[in-house]
Protein backbone atom coordinates (compact mmCIF):
# COMPACT_ATOMS: atom_id res chain seq x y z
CA UNK A 1 0.00 0.00 0.00
CA UNK A 2 2.68 2.38 -0.85
CA UNK A 3 0.08 4.22 -3.20
CA UNK A 4 -0.14 7.08 -0.73
CA UNK A 5 3.58 7.95 -0.90
CA UNK A 6 3.20 7.69 -4.60
CA UNK A 7 0.36 10.12 -5.01
CA UNK A 8 1.93 12.34 -2.75
CA UNK A 9 5.06 12.31 -4.81
CA UNK A 10 3.61 13.03 -8.01
CA UNK A 11 1.02 15.81 -6.55
CA UNK A 12 3.93 18.13 -5.52
CA UNK A 13 6.01 16.70 -8.95
CA UNK A 14 3.00 17.99 -11.07
CA UNK A 15 2.67 21.33 -9.12
CA UNK A 16 5.72 22.13 -9.87
CA UNK A 17 5.57 21.83 -13.82
CA UNK A 18 1.96 23.06 -13.22
CA UNK A 19 1.80 26.76 -15.28
CA UNK A 20 0.57 29.59 -13.08
CA UNK A 21 -3.47 30.31 -14.06
CA UNK A 22 -3.37 26.74 -15.51
CA UNK A 23 -5.98 24.72 -14.55
CA UNK A 24 -5.05 20.42 -14.46
CA UNK A 25 -7.54 18.85 -16.11
CA UNK A 26 -5.67 14.80 -16.31
CA UNK A 27 -2.10 13.15 -15.39
CA UNK A 28 -0.49 10.77 -17.31
CA UNK A 29 1.63 8.20 -15.53
CA UNK A 30 3.08 5.50 -16.17
CA UNK A 31 3.68 2.41 -13.75
CA UNK A 32 5.83 -0.35 -14.19
CA UNK A 33 4.15 -3.91 -13.97
CA UNK A 34 6.90 -5.04 -11.22
CA UNK A 35 5.47 -2.01 -9.01
CA UNK A 36 2.43 -3.54 -7.48
CA UNK A 37 0.67 -0.31 -7.59
CA UNK A 38 -3.15 -0.69 -7.53
CA UNK A 39 -4.66 1.80 -9.99
CA UNK A 40 -7.85 2.29 -8.34
CA UNK A 41 -6.03 2.74 -4.63
CA UNK A 42 -3.73 5.55 -6.62
CA UNK A 43 -7.04 7.22 -7.94
CA UNK A 44 -8.78 7.38 -4.36
CA UNK A 45 -5.69 9.00 -2.92
CA UNK A 46 -5.04 11.40 -6.03
CA UNK A 47 -8.38 12.52 -4.94
CA UNK A 48 -8.41 12.49 -1.59
CA UNK A 49 -4.76 14.50 -1.76
CA UNK A 50 -6.19 17.16 -4.25
CA UNK A 51 -9.32 17.64 -2.64
CA UNK A 52 -10.42 21.35 -1.47
CA UNK A 53 -7.18 22.41 -3.94
CA UNK A 54 -6.54 23.90 -7.20
CA UNK A 55 -5.92 20.52 -8.66
CA UNK A 56 -9.43 19.06 -7.33
CA UNK A 57 -11.45 17.30 -9.65
CA UNK A 58 -8.55 16.42 -11.80
CA UNK A 59 -8.64 13.19 -13.45
CA UNK A 60 -5.49 10.37 -12.88
CA UNK A 61 -4.49 8.38 -15.89
CA UNK A 62 -2.80 5.15 -15.29
CA UNK A 63 -0.79 3.43 -18.48
CA UNK A 64 0.55 -0.33 -16.73
CA UNK A 65 3.97 -0.88 -18.56
CA UNK A 66 4.36 -4.72 -19.65
CA UNK A 67 7.89 -6.27 -18.35
CA UNK A 68 10.64 -6.17 -20.55
CA UNK A 69 14.01 -8.11 -19.54
CA UNK A 70 17.35 -8.67 -21.40
CA UNK A 71 19.14 -12.42 -20.22
CA UNK A 72 22.03 -11.96 -19.04
CA UNK A 73 22.78 -15.40 -20.05
CA UNK A 74 22.60 -15.01 -23.70
CA UNK A 75 21.43 -11.30 -23.97
CA UNK A 76 17.95 -12.50 -25.34
CA UNK A 77 15.27 -9.83 -25.05
CA UNK A 78 11.89 -11.16 -23.92
CA UNK A 79 8.33 -10.36 -22.34
CA UNK A 80 7.82 -12.48 -19.29
CA UNK A 81 3.98 -12.47 -19.31
CA UNK A 82 3.80 -13.86 -15.84
CA UNK A 83 6.12 -11.50 -13.37
CA UNK A 84 6.95 -14.83 -11.15
CA UNK A 85 8.47 -16.68 -14.41
CA UNK A 86 11.64 -14.96 -15.93
CA UNK A 87 13.07 -17.87 -17.41
CA UNK A 88 14.67 -17.38 -20.84
CA UNK A 89 13.49 -18.61 -23.95
CA UNK A 90 16.10 -18.97 -25.23
CA UNK A 91 18.88 -20.50 -22.72
CA UNK A 92 16.15 -21.23 -20.04
CA UNK A 93 18.60 -19.23 -17.59
CA UNK A 94 16.81 -16.68 -14.96
CA UNK A 95 19.08 -13.83 -15.34
CA UNK A 96 16.90 -10.75 -16.59
CA UNK A 97 18.31 -7.62 -16.24
CA UNK A 98 15.01 -5.33 -16.31
CA UNK A 99 14.46 -2.95 -19.35
CA UNK A 100 11.09 -1.49 -18.48
CA UNK A 101 8.08 -2.73 -16.32
CA UNK A 102 9.32 -0.90 -13.30
CA UNK A 103 9.29 2.54 -11.81
CA UNK A 104 6.72 5.27 -12.28
CA UNK A 105 6.96 7.69 -15.03
CA UNK A 106 4.35 10.97 -14.94
CA UNK A 107 4.59 11.05 -18.68
CA UNK A 108 2.29 14.53 -19.38
CA UNK A 109 -0.54 16.93 -18.14
CA UNK A 110 -3.62 17.90 -19.25
CA UNK A 111 -3.78 21.76 -18.34
CA UNK A 112 -6.53 24.45 -19.74
CA UNK A 113 -5.07 27.97 -19.86
CA UNK A 114 -7.83 31.12 -19.05
CA UNK A 115 -8.11 33.22 -21.79
CA UNK B 1 -2.89 21.80 -23.77
CA UNK B 2 -0.46 19.57 -23.18
CA UNK B 3 2.61 19.29 -21.29
CA UNK B 4 5.32 16.49 -22.02
CA UNK B 5 7.05 15.49 -19.16
CA UNK B 6 8.50 12.13 -18.55
CA UNK B 7 10.04 12.58 -15.25
CA UNK B 8 10.47 10.07 -12.74
CA UNK B 9 7.93 10.20 -9.91
CA UNK B 10 10.26 9.50 -7.38
CA UNK B 11 12.94 11.21 -8.50
CA UNK B 12 13.44 13.17 -4.85
CA UNK B 13 13.38 10.24 -3.57
CA UNK B 14 16.26 9.23 -5.57
CA UNK B 15 18.09 11.91 -5.28
CA UNK B 16 18.41 11.87 -2.00
CA UNK B 17 19.69 7.96 -2.10
CA UNK B 18 22.51 8.87 -4.19
CA UNK B 19 23.68 11.96 -1.73
CA UNK B 20 23.64 9.23 1.05
CA UNK B 21 25.05 6.82 -1.11
CA UNK B 22 27.71 9.22 -2.08
CA UNK B 23 28.01 10.37 2.08
CA UNK B 24 28.62 6.05 2.94
CA UNK B 25 30.86 5.97 0.19
CA UNK B 26 33.21 8.83 1.16
CA UNK B 27 33.50 7.48 4.47
CA UNK B 28 34.09 3.92 3.58
CA UNK B 29 30.60 2.98 5.19
CA UNK B 30 28.99 -0.15 3.19
CA UNK B 31 25.25 -0.63 3.77
CA UNK B 32 23.04 -3.18 3.19
CA UNK B 33 19.30 -3.10 3.38
CA UNK B 34 17.41 -5.67 5.28
CA UNK B 35 13.61 -6.33 3.88
CA UNK B 36 11.32 -8.84 4.61
CA UNK B 37 7.61 -9.41 6.23
CA UNK B 38 6.91 -8.54 9.57
CA UNK B 39 7.48 -11.42 12.01
CA UNK B 40 10.08 -12.79 9.45
CA UNK B 41 12.81 -12.32 11.64
CA UNK B 42 15.10 -9.48 11.23
CA UNK B 43 15.31 -8.05 14.40
CA UNK B 44 16.55 -11.46 15.84
CA UNK B 45 18.74 -11.77 12.92
CA UNK B 46 20.33 -9.02 13.72
CA UNK B 47 20.84 -9.59 17.56
CA UNK B 48 23.04 -12.36 16.49
CA UNK B 49 24.50 -10.58 13.91
CA UNK B 50 25.94 -8.10 16.05
CA UNK B 51 26.35 -9.92 18.74
CA UNK B 52 29.07 -12.07 15.98
CA UNK B 53 30.67 -9.48 14.90
CA UNK B 54 31.23 -7.28 18.08
CA UNK B 55 34.89 -6.48 18.40
CA UNK B 56 35.60 -6.96 14.82
CA UNK B 57 33.37 -4.54 12.78
CA UNK B 58 31.52 -1.16 13.76
CA UNK B 59 28.07 -1.29 13.13
CA UNK B 60 25.34 1.17 12.62
CA UNK B 61 21.53 0.32 12.44
CA UNK B 62 18.91 1.96 11.40
CA UNK B 63 15.15 0.57 12.27
CA UNK B 64 12.52 1.57 10.63
CA UNK B 65 8.90 1.00 12.06
CA UNK B 66 5.40 1.97 11.85
CA UNK B 67 5.39 2.43 15.33
CA UNK B 68 7.03 1.81 18.89
CA UNK B 69 10.91 1.70 19.84
CA UNK B 70 10.92 -1.91 20.82
CA UNK B 71 13.22 -3.36 17.76
CA UNK B 72 16.17 -0.51 18.70
CA UNK B 73 16.07 -1.32 22.38
CA UNK B 74 16.17 -4.57 21.49
CA UNK B 75 19.44 -4.14 19.06
CA UNK B 76 20.62 -1.50 21.41
CA UNK B 77 22.04 -4.48 23.70
CA UNK B 78 24.20 -5.53 21.27
CA UNK B 79 25.21 -1.99 19.50
CA UNK B 80 25.98 1.10 20.46
CA UNK B 81 24.57 2.75 17.17
CA UNK B 82 21.32 2.43 16.57
CA UNK B 83 18.56 4.71 15.46
CA UNK B 84 14.67 4.58 14.97
CA UNK B 85 12.36 5.56 12.47
CA UNK B 86 8.92 5.64 13.28
CA UNK B 87 7.32 6.23 9.93
CA UNK B 88 3.92 6.47 11.74
CA UNK B 89 2.27 4.48 9.51
CA UNK B 90 4.04 3.94 6.50
CA UNK B 91 4.58 0.92 4.47
CA UNK B 92 8.49 1.40 3.41
CA UNK B 93 11.26 3.48 4.55
CA UNK B 94 12.31 6.67 2.03
CA UNK B 95 15.61 8.18 1.26
CA UNK B 96 15.29 11.12 3.41
CA UNK B 97 14.12 8.81 6.32
CA UNK B 98 17.23 7.33 6.13
CA UNK B 99 19.60 10.66 5.65
CA UNK B 100 17.65 12.10 8.51
CA UNK B 101 18.72 8.71 10.49
CA UNK B 102 22.38 8.64 9.46
CA UNK B 103 22.16 11.62 10.58
CA UNK B 104 21.40 10.56 14.51
CA UNK B 105 24.74 7.87 13.84
CA UNK B 106 28.39 8.86 14.32
CA UNK B 107 28.46 7.67 10.33
CA UNK B 108 32.15 8.59 9.44
CA UNK B 109 33.43 6.53 12.48
CA UNK B 110 30.96 2.91 10.91
CA UNK B 111 32.07 0.23 8.64
CA UNK B 112 29.05 -1.12 7.77
CA UNK B 113 25.49 0.68 8.60
CA UNK B 114 22.27 -2.15 8.29
CA UNK B 115 19.21 -0.62 7.69
CA UNK B 116 15.66 -3.03 8.92
CA UNK B 117 13.17 -1.74 6.57
CA UNK B 118 9.67 -1.81 8.27
CA UNK B 119 8.36 -5.44 7.94
CA UNK B 120 6.88 -5.83 3.94
CA UNK B 121 7.49 -7.27 1.37
CA UNK B 122 6.21 -4.99 -0.98
CA UNK B 123 6.81 -1.57 -0.63
CA UNK B 124 9.97 -1.55 0.50
CA UNK B 125 11.64 -2.56 -2.31
CA UNK B 126 10.64 0.38 -4.46
CA UNK B 127 12.74 2.82 -2.64
CA UNK B 128 16.67 3.10 -3.33
CA UNK B 129 17.96 4.54 0.02
CA UNK B 130 21.24 4.59 -0.95
CA UNK B 131 22.34 0.88 0.17
CA UNK B 132 24.68 -0.87 -1.61
CA UNK B 133 22.73 -4.37 -1.32
CA UNK B 134 19.52 -5.56 -0.88
CA UNK B 135 19.20 -8.52 1.03
CA UNK B 136 15.74 -10.20 0.97
CA UNK B 137 14.43 -12.26 3.96
CA UNK B 138 12.08 -14.96 4.20
CA UNK B 139 10.46 -17.38 7.17
CA UNK B 140 9.59 -20.97 6.86
CA UNK B 141 5.84 -19.97 8.71
CA UNK B 142 5.29 -17.83 5.77
CA UNK B 143 4.83 -20.47 3.46
CA UNK B 144 7.01 -21.61 0.40
CA UNK B 145 5.42 -19.12 -2.20
CA UNK B 146 6.51 -15.87 -0.67
CA UNK B 147 9.15 -15.80 -3.38
CA UNK B 148 6.47 -16.68 -6.49
CA UNK B 149 4.21 -14.01 -5.21
CA UNK B 150 6.67 -11.57 -4.71
CA UNK B 151 8.78 -11.27 -7.25
CA UNK B 152 10.71 -8.00 -7.10
CA UNK B 153 12.29 -8.54 -3.97
CA UNK B 154 13.79 -11.66 -5.57
CA UNK B 155 14.79 -9.61 -8.44
CA UNK B 156 16.45 -6.72 -6.61
CA UNK B 157 18.12 -8.47 -3.67
CA UNK B 158 22.05 -9.44 -3.68
CA UNK B 159 20.97 -12.27 -1.10
CA UNK B 160 18.10 -14.28 -0.32
CA UNK B 161 17.91 -15.77 3.17
CA UNK B 162 15.01 -18.67 4.45
CA UNK B 163 14.75 -18.02 8.15
CA UNK B 164 13.22 -20.19 10.60
CA UNK B 165 14.45 -23.78 9.43
CA UNK B 166 14.18 -25.09 12.79
CA UNK B 167 10.51 -24.86 12.28
CA UNK B 168 10.61 -26.98 9.15
CA UNK B 169 9.33 -30.75 10.95
CA UNK B 170 6.71 -28.36 12.26
CA UNK B 171 5.27 -26.16 9.58
CA UNK B 172 3.81 -27.29 6.23
CA UNK B 173 6.41 -25.66 3.40
CA UNK B 174 7.63 -27.24 0.63
CA UNK B 175 11.24 -26.52 -0.14
CA UNK B 176 11.02 -28.03 -3.59
CA UNK B 177 8.66 -25.51 -4.60
CA UNK B 178 10.32 -22.95 -2.68
CA UNK B 179 13.49 -23.19 -4.74
CA UNK B 180 11.90 -24.37 -8.14
CA UNK B 181 9.89 -21.09 -7.60
CA UNK B 182 12.95 -19.51 -6.63
CA UNK B 183 15.51 -20.13 -9.86
CA UNK B 184 12.31 -19.42 -12.60
CA UNK B 185 12.70 -15.93 -11.15
CA UNK B 186 16.67 -16.11 -10.45
CA UNK B 187 19.49 -18.84 -10.69
CA UNK B 188 22.17 -16.34 -10.25
CA UNK B 189 20.97 -15.67 -6.33
CA UNK B 190 22.60 -17.34 -3.48
CA UNK B 191 20.93 -18.33 -0.65
CA UNK B 192 21.24 -19.25 2.62
CA UNK B 193 18.91 -20.79 4.95
CA UNK B 194 19.54 -20.81 8.64
CA UNK B 195 17.82 -20.58 12.07
CA UNK B 196 18.19 -16.96 13.98
CA UNK B 197 16.95 -18.44 17.41
CA UNK B 198 19.09 -21.94 17.27
CA UNK B 199 21.97 -20.41 15.74
CA UNK B 200 21.88 -23.17 12.77
CA UNK B 201 23.44 -21.85 8.79
CA UNK B 202 24.26 -18.54 11.22
CA UNK B 203 27.59 -18.39 10.69
CA UNK B 204 27.53 -18.40 6.35
CA UNK B 205 25.54 -15.19 6.97
CA UNK B 206 28.05 -13.69 9.57
CA UNK B 207 30.59 -14.51 6.96
CA UNK B 208 29.05 -13.18 4.00
CA UNK B 209 27.94 -9.79 6.23
CA UNK B 210 32.16 -9.91 6.18
CA UNK B 211 32.62 -10.09 2.79
CA UNK B 212 30.39 -7.75 1.70
CA UNK B 213 32.17 -5.59 3.90
CA UNK B 214 35.58 -6.21 2.05
CA UNK B 215 34.04 -6.77 -1.65
CA UNK B 216 32.19 -3.29 -1.65
CA UNK B 217 34.76 -1.30 -0.60
CA UNK B 218 37.33 -3.42 -3.37
CA UNK B 219 34.90 -2.37 -5.97
CA UNK B 220 34.19 0.91 -4.97
CA UNK B 221 38.24 1.69 -5.09
CA UNK B 222 38.10 -0.25 -8.36
CA UNK B 223 35.63 2.04 -10.04
CA UNK B 224 37.34 5.21 -8.91
CA UNK B 225 41.11 4.76 -10.14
Amino acid sequence: MHEGAIAEALLEQVRSFLPDQAVLREVHIDVGRLEHLEEMVLQTFWAALTKGTGEEGSLLSVNVIALQVRCRGCGMEYEPEDPAIMLCPQCGAARPEILQGSGVVLRRMEVEQPD
Amino acid sequence: MDIPVVENVLKLNDEIAAENRRRLGEAGVVCLNLVGSPGSGKTTLLEKTLDSLRGELRIGIITGDIATTRDAERLARFCDHVTQINTGGGCHLDANQVKQGMNNLPVEDLDLLIIENVGNLICPVGFDLGQDAKIGLFSVPEGEDKPAKHPRVVLESALLLLNKIDLLPHVPFSMDVFESDLRKLRDDVPVLKLSAVTGEGLDAWVDWVRQSSTTVKRDRAAATT
